[in-house]
């Protein structure tokens, strides 16, 4: 209830301030978004397992950030920052599919 | 095949299945095991969770809010960005139509410039040779009419005051003039002064004078192109030049007659009419029925 909530506030704020990214922070932005999405639907399924904990959810989501924006500039560094890109976003699609999967399973039943 | 990868298995499990099977973060359930095992050896008793729970449920609701907030910034700049990528290609395509476009309008204008060129090109060959021709006629005419040089076979008589102080009087001169032209003269000059149409032999005072020239004096040179075998004897076959003859006779003028296969006679000058106008009354007619000044 309360990170619905909060999930609102943060949307709301985006809207209203819509706050402008630095330039030099713009190509990390998507990946950093999809990593975020990872740890967002981990702690959904670890909620709906019984076993969500504050503690994990928070370094997680911060650490897969700060992860998928700093492999996406060392790809960059090395030329290969698109594909890096694809294979961090393959990962993590992977992994956001199946928590979803079990998500679903949990509310379904299915 | 073991049941569960173990720490040793994870090398050889495929990545793809590795990654699915791990989707969820190991923390969690590595935590849940820590807890499980707390509350077995505290007993059912969790003393404490509650409050740190509550914080944390608080810091939990904050990341989800910076979640919130990420997406809906990523959303914002992603679609501003295309919005201006969208903008810049459309904007591209327009300026390529219109270039082109305007390509295709200097390639029409060029075409239609060749060919005006080459029309123009064309009535100027025209133009050319029409001057060419005019020039030719204008030189042709300017000779007959005695504003052009022209040279021929003659014959140049040469007329002198008698002896006893008779002088030849301009009617003496005219009548020769005459006399020649109707002995088939095509050109005459008289002390090398050419006669033209508009010439008019008189005399003022003593003197002769040919209109428009300074006056002339004796011996008069009569210099007539023709055909010089039977020029002379035309001459006195003509009612004037016999009444030459005898008046030169009667008076004793000194005539000598010289037969010449070469004869050079220079232009007379060209003196434009200053009243007549060209063309007759008809063609001078203006479209708006007024006739032009003279």
């Amino acid at each position: 209830m309360i990170a619905a909530l909060g999930l609102l506030v943060g949307i709301v704020l985006g809207v209203v301030f819509q706050p402008d990214i630095p330039l030099w922070l713009e190509p990390y932005l998507p990946i950093a978004v999809v990593a975020a999405l990872d740890a967002v639907f981990g702690g959904l399924r670890a909620y709906l397992d019984g076993i969500f904990d504050d503690k994990v959810f928070v370094v997680s989501f911060i650490s897969n950030v700060v992860i998928a924006a700093a492999i996406v500039f060392l790809g960059d560094k090395l030329g290969v920052g698109g594909q890096l890109s694809t294979g961090v976003i393959v990962v993590l699609g992977i992994r956001i599919f199946s928590n979803v999967a079990a998500i679903r399973r949990h509310i379904f039943h299915a | 095949m073991p049941d569960a990868p173990t720490v040793p298995d994870r090398a050889r499990t495929p990545l793809l299945t590795l990654i699915t099977q791990e989707s969820l973060d190991e923390d969690y359930q590595h935590v849940a095991e820590q807890r499980a095992a707390a509350r077995a050896r505290q007993g059912v008793e969790d003393h404490g969770a509650g409050g740190s729970g509550r914080r944390g449920h608080w810091v939990a609701a904050a990341v989800v809010a910076a979640f919130g907030m990420l997406v809906t910034v990523a959303a914002v700049q992603t679609s501003e960005g295309s919005g201006v990528a969208d903008a810049n290609r459309e904007s591209l395509l327009h300026q390529i139509d219109q270039r082109r476009d305007q390509s295709a309008q200097l390639q029409g204008r060029i075409l239609r410039l060749s060919e005006r060129n080459v029309g123009l090109q064309d009535a100027l060959n025209e133009v050319t040779d029409a001057e060419r021709t005019t020039a030719n006629r204008v030189d042709r005419l300017a000779a007959q009419a005695g504003y052009g040089p022209v040279r021929g076979p003659g014959i140049v008589i040469t007329v002198d005051d008698a002896p006893n102080g008779e002088a030849v009087r301009a009617e003496d001169l005219a009548l020769l003039a005459n006399g020649l032209w109707a002995a088939g003269a095509e050109a005459i000059a008289i002390n090398d002064r050419r006669l033209t149409a508009r010439s008019a032999i008189f005399n003022s005072g003593a003197a002769i004078n040919i209109r428009f020239t300074p006056p002339l004096s004796p011996p008069y040179v009569v210099s007539a192109i023709g055909d010089n075998k039977a020029l002379e004897a035309n001459l006195l076959d003509t009612s004037t030049g016999l009444a030459f003859s005898n008046a030169a006779d009667a008076l004793g003028f000194q005539v000598t007659t010289d037969r010449r296969d070469e004869i050079d006679l220079p232009a007379a000058e060209l003196r434009p009419p200053h009243d007549a106008v060209m063309g007759t009354a008809e063609e001078n007619r203006r479209p708006d029925g007024k006739e032009t000044a003279p």
